[in-house]
């Protein structure tokens, strides 16, 4: 019978993907292989109506990581050489962005020394290789290393200085790299860059296809280990303390979180991997010069992670993959690309509270909004029960009961006439006709509490006051208006009037 | 090594840069916005002025002659559009950066984000429109110099630090006793206070993003008088205001003042001395500001509590 009952798709549910495994084997959950961590965050519920088991993916991210990495990887061998070139960058810049999201949102540290710390890793690690015959293998090794000693001297003054200050400090510090980098004497015949670093690309393979085939999948690779970095840093111990400390510092560090610290381990793992990334791009151009120190590499950065979103590493990603391609994949444009960036980055923060990545949310708080606003204009009508309120019953004789209510009282607002009023003044007790009987009936089977009474004066026999009782055992009644009828029709009619008007104001 | 010509050139500075840092250090304590746009205001005005004192100049020459008289109008058409200019950038800068998001969550990073957005596109647009070349303005101050105690001093330097010292004192003078000031200066202590005394947020941000663009623009001019202009100028005047105005304590006019003056002189004592030479002075100027910030870590004339929430 159930079985054949036909349903209709209604709401969001026959949108969401489920399964339906046998309800009767236990679930199996695997764990990654080394911690408790499930790969998936898989969902059960036994469905009320069918009885059967649903199995629902409660969070879709690790999907949708999964599709857009999947279709680059699997996309790029097939691109012309420049667009191998362009995701090559994408990935490394990514790479960049994810890391300083780490630090930006995160640790909530304001520092602008992201790209100083990539160059000083590079420069070290290829001057490294270049004088001393350092293998590349090791230069990662170099690279994180200096990463690592100025992300520590960066970090000594982080705790002090706060917000602006901080971000000003650290702009500096990448002013003051490049001043010192170009005023070097041992570079000055190559303007401050260092040239024929060795790379894990053969000499002959450079800028060539396999090369740069190479070369992507080393950046794809630098790319993945931060989104792991990140994934390990953000939601494990240390981005719990950090998130504690970001909602409320003081009460953080009075249950005894360490903010500081955590914030100052967050930015040291942080620095050592953005050294690794630097080696990473001394050997991905062969080279490296001054100009990634400069201030409108910066600017350019900061724009990806503004317009993807701060904080979230998704949005590092997508804010990444708009500015190169159209930094680097529409270079026939000219400077009108940097004039459409900045009117991207214009446009979104004026209209979105966090960037790309949080319009979703934005959009669904706007249309919740709309929603109960819309929800609060129909239920004024009647106290009936809206049929999205419903649930919220559990007993459904309720609903029934106030239909019910709301439809007569609907029908006896229309029987009421001034001929019907003038009929009860006249005699407001005795035989009446059928419309002042239906309408009397209602007011007489009316809730005890607000209903109303006449009650004799103290001072005299003819003498009436309109009381409403509380409704309230021991609560005694209060008195609706001050005003004494001498005669008891007048007052009968007195309650008549007041019910007559509750019942056209309900 | 001249010792009072090296003061002479540490005053110039200090007053060009302490237009551009009094503008920004105003702007965040009355509004709550860094405005990263003051760069690309001070290229407009530049620009502006360049455009309109080519304009006047037939007019000019035609009217007067080469006379006193001539000098004086084309100083004032000069001084004038490019006044006027930053303070309608400043408009602008308003209409984009403040009024669609000053009541939205998360406001100072956002309109510090859109004014670079703007920094950007404007110096894009005056590359595009203007080239990359630089662009002289005519001397306002004339050429030559005179002697005051022995020392020497150009026409333009004097002509710089005396107006300014002017037109900061008038606008010193002004947020005093005007009463639009004292809004002004009612939302730089306490904006909440303000607002609930019933001054109006979005009707004091405008004269004040108008004013410190005004003020830029005139840094413009002034600083035209030793550089030229060009589309990436604002670029030096905005990291130096930016970083005096933290130096200062953001949103501590003395303090702004006071680290103008320090800049400056340190700017033309390094830039004098013959072992370190022009190519140090940023880097010097970067080192002492580290320094002080981590001594005082919200700057010379900042208080150490929460000054702006």
């Amino acid at each position: 019978m159930a079985q054949d009952k036909k349903y209709y798709p209604i709401g969001q549910r026959p949108h969401e993907l489920l399964f339906y495994p046998p309800g009767d084997e236990p679930l199996r959950r695997r764990r990654l292989p080394g911690t408790r961590r499930h790969l998936f965050k898989w969902r059960s519920r036994a469905n009320p109506k069918t009885l059967q088991q649903e199995r629902r993916l409660a969070d879709k991210r690790p999907l949708w990581w999964a599709i857009g990495l999947g279709a680059l990887v699997i996309a790029t061998p097939f691109l012309s050489n420049s667009m191998i070139t362009i995701a090559a960058i994408f990935c490394m810049f990514a790479a960049i962005n994810v890391l300083w999201t780490l630090v930006i949102g995160t640790a909530g540290i304001f520092s602008l020394a992201t790209l100083a710390i990539v160059g000083i890793g590079g420069y070290a690690a290829a001057a490294l290789n270049v004088w001393l015959g350092l293998p590349w293998p090791l230069m990662f090794v170099a690279g994180g290393l200096a990463g690592l000693l100025i992300g520590g001297f960066l970090a000594l003054p982080s705790t002090r200085l706060d917000g602006l200050y901080y971000a000003l400090l650290t702009m500096g510090f990448a002013e003051i790299c490049r001043v010192f980098v170009v005023q070097l004497k041992a570079l000055g015949p190559t303007n401050g860059s260092i040239n024929n670093v060795g790379s894990f690309i053969p000499k002959d393979w450079f800028l060539q296809r396999p090369g740069l085939l190479l070369g992507f999948g080393g950046a794809f690779l630098l790319l993945l280990l931060s989104l792991l970095i990140f994934r390990i840093v953000n939601s494990e111990r240390l981005g719990m303390l950090l998130q504690t400390a970001r909602e409320e510092e003081a009460y953080a560090e009075a249950v005894g979180i360490d903010y500081r610290r955590a914030r100052m381990y967050v930015f040291l793992i942080t620095s050592g991997s953005l050294g690794v990334i630097g080696a990473f791009y001394a050997m991905f151009y062969m080279s490296i010069s001054p100009s990634i120190f400069s201030l409108d590499q910066l600017l350019l950065l900061f724009a990806m992670i503004v317009i993807g979103g701060l904080g979230r590493s998704e949005g590092a990603v997508i804010g990444t993959a708009v500015v190169v391609l159209i930094d680097k994949g529409m270079l026939e444009l000219g400077p009108l690309r940097i004039l459409l960036i900045a009117a991207i980055m214009l446009v979104v923060t004026l209209f979105a509270n966090n960037g790309l990545v949080g319009i979703r949310e934005q959009f669904r708080n706007y249309r919740n909004r709309k929603k109960s606003e819309a929800r609060a204009r129909r239920t004024e009508k009647g106290g009936e029960v809206m049929p999205e309120e419903a649930i919220e019953f559990t007993d459904k004789q309720e609903i029934y009961y106030r239909r019910f209510q709301k439809r007569l009282r609907d029908h006896l607002k229309t029987l009421i006439t001034d001929e019907l009023i003038e009929e009860h003044r006249k005699s407001p007790l005795g035989k009446h006709s059928d419309a002042l009987n239906r309408v009397l009936n209602y007011f007489r089977r009316g809730e005890m509490a607000d209903k109303y009474a006449i009650m004799r004066q103290p001072d005299g026999f003819h003498r009436y006051k309109i009381v409403a009782f509380s409704g309230e055992r021991g609560a005694p009644p209060r008195l609706v208006d001050d005003r004494i009828y001498e005669d008891i029709n007048e007052a009968y009619h007195a309650v008549f009037l007041l019910r007559v008007n509750d019942l056209l104001e309900s | 090594m001249d010792i009072l010509g090296t003061i002479i050139h540490g005053l110039n500075l200090a007053a060009i840069y302490g237009l551009m840092a009094i503008g920004i250090s105003i702007l965040w304590s009355s509004v709550g916005m860094i405005n990263m746009a003051h760069g690309a205001t001070f290229a407009v005005s530049g620009y502006a002025a360049w455009i309109v004192a080519g304009a006047a100049k037939p007019l000019i020459a035609a009217a007067f002659g080469k006379t006193l008289m001539a000098k004086l109008a084309m100083a004032g058409v000069t001084v004038g559009a490019g006044t006027l200019a930053g303070a309608l950038f400043g408009a602008i800068i308003y209409l984009l950066a403040f009024l669609p998001i000053h009541d939205k969550p998360n406001f100072a990073v956002r309109s510090l984000i859109v004014t670079l957005a703007i920094n950007l596109a404007t110096v894009q647009i005056l590359l595009w429109f203007f080239g990359p070349r630089q662009r002289g303005l005519p001397k306002l101050f004339g050429f030559g110099k005179f002697e005051i105690l022995g020392v020497p001093i150009r026409y333009d330097q004097a002509g710089a630090i005396l107006s300014t010292a002017i037109i900061l004192g008038l606008v010193l003078f002004w947020l005093r006793v005007s009463r639009k000031g004292l809004e002004i200066r009612a939302m730089m202590q306490n904006p909440e206070g303000a607002v609930l005394s019933g001054i109006s947020v979005r009707w004091t941000a405008l004269p004040v993003t108008m004013l410190t663009g005004a003020l830029a623009g005139l840094a413009a001019i002034l600083l035209s008088q030793t550089i030229f202009v060009s589309p990436t100028a604002g670029a030096l005047p905005l990291i130096k205001g930016l970083t005096i105005a933290l130096l200062g304590g953001l949103g501590s006019v003395p303090g702004a003042v006071a680290g103008a003056v320090v800049i400056g002189f340190l700017e033309a004592t390094v830039g004098a001395l013959p072992f370190l030479g022009q190519r140090y002075v940023l880097f010097a100027q970067f080192l002492f500001i580290i320094t002080v910030l981590i001594i005082r870590p919200r700057g010379l004339g900042g208080l150490l509590d929460e000054t702006r929430e």
